[in-house]
């Protein structure tokens, strides 16, 4: 209920904005995960105080991720040797930005993956983090969920002391169901004079809704459904080849 | 207007390119035809590489060798290679070997460091299976080429095994496969698969087959078909099992791959018909042998990224 509350405000407001002036509008408002989904690109547009840099970001909800440690076992061959686990890990962390973020001193830093490290805690507190954290963010960027992209956000020409810009963004189609938020930020003189944020819902709908719907709420009837089809396919195919031979 | 190549697998979170995945089914499916191994060790490797989560990967590659096995079991039926009184006595020790076996990976996990001991024991089969069935076979093969040269000592190496084969109680008569034990042996040797298979996490099918040949003295194209008949039984159970437990059988993705793979298992079950014994043999030998030249390198090399998702391999 509170969830629907939340999406109602969010969807009556053109952006939440949270600090300095500008705007800005995103679409599409949320991505619907059907049958032939492969990734999406959504587009942000709005205006900000003239002269100054966009970062646009897109975030997953931070969550606790359980992995292990590949350690070498008696010097000679590489295993998983402990477990690791790291909390507050954002599923998906995409950033776009008009110039690198290294170009906008430490307010533009403060939006990127290298900041990111100093949230992210590691359990247990003898992990040696300078190791374990670049290896996560490597990780994730190999998956394609963590990603940092500078010029890719375009700016406009000046008018009225502000400035228009657009960002065309692609999301992976490695994504889970869930709440997303799409943030701008706008820096000026290693500032930030906007930010602003959209909630983006992301969910499954259709066909692979009514699939992960029956693999986790009726698990059992899903495999002997599975196994079923199976056998029949095969049965199938092994009776159009039998056919076939017959001729 | 083009045709959608791509497709969103729910349960794997990801989407995935229609015709790779039919590629692969396809070419997994011919060798599992020829050889009478469910493909496994092969297909969730493959799978990870393309982005499927590894738990997702091994899970639904079990739905798909069920229907795979199927399509694999009849065309073996239709041709006379289905030894069922074997089969069956095989999968019964198998599940008993399985229980086992799940319970002594379970104590390993609780003493540390099992996984190492996995990878190790995985090593080692695959390194002895494949080096022995690979001598054993081009030796067969010299040998059928010179049949003037005199018979080496192989059959007092087998002796006391023989032995204690003829002395267990209950024998009787195994016709499709042309052998005489008893019931006891089969349901033995059953049971050690299920046990290593459970501890390695594969359907067995590559060390069934070589026990099928050498210790149960079976016909090759025999044990082609009775191997896919009990991998059939096999990954139903595990096909259910992982879909109540741990909710990773990528049913999407499992349909797409069976469709290659049945159409590959039939033209496999031909082309293997076309093949003598050793050749089958030295072909499957080299096969298990580079899988484990690749597990051995894995093992060696330093990985790309030093962190892994826990509950895979």
């Amino acid at each position: 209920m509170k969830h629907i509350m939340l999406c109602t405000i969010l969807l009556l407001l053109p952006c939440t904005a949270l600090a300095g002036e500008g705007e800005f509008s995103v679409s599409p408002q949320a991505i619907q995960i059907h049958a032939l989904y492969n990734g999406s690109t959504i587009r942000a547009e709005g205006i900000v105080p003239e002269g100054s840099q966009v970062v646009l970001r897109f975030l997953g909800a931070p969550g606790d991720v359980d992995m292990k440690q590949k350690g070498k076992a008696l010097g000679l061959l590489w295993m998983n040797m402990g477990n690791v686990r790291f909390d507050k890990v954002p599923a998906v962390f995409l950033v776009a930005s008009s110039a690198p973020l290294a170009d906008m001193g430490s307010a533009g830093a403060a939006l990127g993956m290298a900041d990111l490290t100093g949230q992210v805690g590691i359990e247990p507190d003898d992990a040696d983090r300078d190791v374990l954290l670049p290896e996560l963010l490597k990780l994730k960027q190999d998956e394609g969920l963590y990603r940092e992209m500078s010029g890719t956000v375009t700016m406009g020409p000046a008018k009225d002391g502000m400035q228009p810009f657009t960002a065309d963004m692609p999301i992976p189609s490695r994504l889970s169901p869930g709440d997303y938020a799409v943030e701008v930020h706008a820096l000026k003189d290693g500032r930030e004079v906007f930010t602003a944020s959209r909630a983006m819902d992301v969910k499954m709908v259709g066909i692979p809704f009514m699939m992960a719907d029956m693999a986790f709420n009726h698990g059992v009837w899903y495999g002997v459904l599975a196994s079923v089809i199976a056998i029949l396919a095969g049965l199938g195919i092994g009776l159009v080849f039998q056919s076939k031979e017959a001729h | 207007m083009s045709i959608p190549m791509e497709l969103y697998l729910p349960i794997a979170g990801n989407s995935v390119n229609i015709a790779a995945i039919f590629g692969l089914g396809g070419a997994v499916g011919l060798l599992s035809g020829i050889f009478g191994v469910g493909g496994g060790f092969l297909m969730t490797p493959l799978l990870i590489m393309m982005g499927i989560p590894p738990t997702v990967a091994a899970a639904s590659d079990s739905n798909q060798i069920v229907g795979a096995s199927t399509s694999g079991t009849l065309a073996h039926l239709r041709l006379g290679n289905v030894d069922v009184k074997m089969g069956v006595l095989l999968l019964v020790g198998g599940v008993l070997g399985g229980t086992v076996g799940v319970e002594i990976i379970k104590a390993l996990r609780r003493m540390g460091n099992a996984d190492f001991l996995i990878n190790i024991t995985y090593v080692l089969m695959l390194g002895l299976v494949g080096g022995y069935m690979f001598i054993e076979s081009l030796q067969s093969m010299k040998k059928s080429k010179a049949p003037s040269e005199p018979e080496p000592e192989r059959h007092t190496k087998s002796n006391a095994f023989a032995r204690l084969v003829a002395a267990l109680p209950w024998q009787m008569e195994f016709s499709r496969s042309g052998v005489r034990m008893s019931p006891i042996l089969p349901l033995i040797l059953g049971g050690l698969v299920g046990v290593l298979s459970a501890i390695m996490g594969v359907g067995g099918g590559f060390i069934m087959v070589p026990v099928m040949v050498y210790l149960l003295r079976m016909p090759m194209h025999v044990v082609v078909g009775t191997s896919l008949f009990q991998i059939l039984f096999t990954c139903i159970n595990v096909t259910i099992m992982q879909s109540v437990s741990n909710h990773t059988v990528d049913f999407v993705l499992a349909l797409l791959l069976l469709v290659g793979s049945s159409l590959g298992a039939q033209v496999g079950a031909r082309v293997g018909r076309k093949l003598h014994g050793d050749q089958l043999k030295i072909l499957l030998a080299s096969l298990v042998l580079v899988v484990m030249g690749k597990i051995l390198y894995e093992l060696i090399a330093r990985p790309d990224v030093l962190l892994a998702y826990a509950g895979g391999h």
